[in-house]
């Protein structure tokens, strides 16, 4: 569905994008991470076609940005919403810019609504609403065209509990549907949540892409036992349960807890960190 | 499974239909914020009352110098409208939202500006009413000739306005512009006081200023003098696609990284 190949984009002295290569198939969620300056939000503004690469190449579906326009919803980092337009309103432009029309657009507007939890505030004013609903009205209006692609840069930023939630289910809902979603985030577990896939940015390029699980395979995870006299044992391994029947049959005292973890997202990224820092 | 979100029709009844959504979406935004569009009529009405008078004894036309001139300067201000109208797109990080749509860059346009243009005209049209039924402006021998003006200058004030909103960094910055540009050119171009009676100096700068030729058409549609206005309206027609091409050139660029700033 997307594949960007080679992209490089300068601004000044500053590459923005360095060879940044990165292919989404329909229905597949890719959890782009990175450190801030990573490259994240270039690429989402080359792809929506909001700023050109000074080289490299995007394809949607097959054809080039420009000419794929309409076929992408975008929630960009920070949130865009004009404040004296109500929800309703908001996604009334929207879906009518994508073409939809009348009944479409009602009924795109009222399912959206619900997934979104929007239905209590559609008629009041975006500037009027809290930072969790203008949030959601934000993704409700890059969601309403039900486009083929979507691009969320960090869509949960600053959300609450209530927000977060609704925005992983719509956006499983519509990778169930077959969309293609990049999806941005600092907040690693929603990635867990979201079954994504994982490319992980640095510097400008892509240095990791793969399934979550391949990728957590090598990581050490951790064991920590704490004994009567609250001394604590520790051990990073890659087999968290062989390593605590080890430690348990070697320990001859009693234990108060046993704390097993696997390697997580957060380990990969640190690992990453090390790794391309040294 | 995935709609076709758009079904395909004929090309310019899509573009019609953006258009469309976006002037009415626009028109919504300027009706729930109008206090320039209040004050940029009202003013102009009080003043040209107050001021009547003195302009009626001191000059033959002193009806007609009032009536136009005011309103040539206050539609002047209502470049602030345009200019504004723009910048919000930039203070509320909207136009590049607009711009990820199926809507090529000229629609935008089209669409942000259409109900500026009917509110500068709807702004001089009620002006010139005024001047009739209040202020003592002959009526027109030709409403049609009056309105064709009308429509020439708002032109070449919303292309300005939009040309200045890609160039100012800040709401602040632009009405500083706009409020002291708005009286120095109206008042150069003969709003306040006749270019006749003007010192040799203003009466050669004069020629630099806009609001010299929208005056000078203005009077002369209010005359029903065809040939008269001829040569006013290029100049501004001219202005007008200059700065609204230039206008359309950096707004197509958005307010990204990589565009105007």
């Amino acid at each position: 569905m997307l594949v960007a190949t080679d992209l490089v984009k300068r601004y000044g002295d500053v590459r923005a994008l360095d060879g940044f290569t990165l292919s989404v198939a329909a229905g597949e969620i890719v959890g782009l991470l990175g450190h801030n300056g990573a490259g994240k939000t270039t690429f989402v503004e080359i792809v929506s076609h909001l700023t050109r690469p000074d080289s490299g190449q995007v394809t949607i579906d097959g054809r080039t940005p420009s000419a794929a326009r309409g076929e992408v919803g975008v929630a960009p980092q920070h949130l865009a919403l004009y404040p004296s337009i109500t929800v309703r309103e908001h996604l009334e432009l929207y879906g009518r810019l994508a073409g939809l029309r009348r009944a479409a657009l009602r009924e795109a507007i009222e399912e959206l609504s619900v997934v979104l939890r929007l239905t209590e505030i559609m008629d009041r004013r975006a500037g009027k609403l809290s930072g969790g609903q203008q949030r959601r009205t934000q993704a409700a209006s890059a969601l309403v065209h039900r486009p083929r692609l979507l691009l969320l840069d960090e869509p949960t930023a600053g959300a609450d509990l209530e927000t977060r939630q609704a925005m992983l289910d719509v956006v499983k809902q519509r990778a169930g549907e077959g969309a293609a979603v990049v999806y941005t985030t600092h907040y690693l577990p929603e990635l867990t949540e979201l079954r994504a896939t994982i490319a992980v940015a640095r510097s400008g390029r892509v240095i990791v892409r793969g399934a979550c699980d391949e990728l957590l395979r090598d990581l050490p995870g951790e064991v920590r036992v704490t004994l009567d006299d609250e001394e604590e044992i520790a051990v990073s391994t890659s087999d968290p349960a062989a390593a605590l029947i080890d430690l348990l049959g070697r320990v001859n005292r009693p234990v108060t807890s046993v704390d097993v973890r696997n390697p997580s997202l957060d380990d990969l990224y640190r690992s990453l960190a090390v790794t391309h820092a040294s | 499974m995935l709609l076709d979100t758009a079904p395909r029709r004929p090309g310019v009844f899509d573009a019609l239909h953006r258009i469309g959504a976006l002037a009415r979406h626009n028109l919504i935004i300027r009706l729930r914020d109008p206090g320039q569009m209040i004050s940029y009529v009202a003013m102009p009405m009080v003043l040209m009352l107050v001021l009547k008078p003195l302009y009626v004894r001191a000059l033959d036309q002193g009806a007609t110098q009032i009536a136009t001139g005011l309103m040539v300067m206050f539609s002047v201000f209502a470049i602030s409208m345009a200019g504004n109208a723009i910048l919000s797109e930039r203070t509320w990080r909207t136009w590049d939202r607009l711009r990820v749509s199926r809507a090529p860059a000229f629609e935008l346009l089209i669409g942000k500006t259409l109900p500026l243009f009917g509110v500068m005209i709807a702004q001089q049209v009620i002006l010139i009413v005024y001047g009739c039924l209040a202020i003592g402006l002959p009526v027109p021998p030709s409403p049609a000739l009056v309105l064709l003006a009308i429509v020439i200058w708002a032109f070449t004030l919303l292309s300005l306005g939009a040309a200045l909103a890609t160039l100012v960094r800040s709401h602040g910055e632009l009405s500083v512009i706009t409020d002291v540009g708005a009286l120095t050119l109206s008042s150069l171009g003969g709003a306040l006081v006749p270019l006749s009676i003007m010192p040799g100096w203003a009466q050669t700068a004069a020629h630099a200023s806009p609001g010299y030729y929208a005056l000078d058409m203005m009077q002369a549609a209010v005359r029903g003098d065809v040939a008269g206005i001829l040569p006013s309206a290029a100049v501004l027609l001219a202005l007008g696609l200059a700065a609204g091409a230039f206008a359309a050139r950096r707004l197509a660029r958005g307010w990204s990284r990589g565009g105007l700033l």
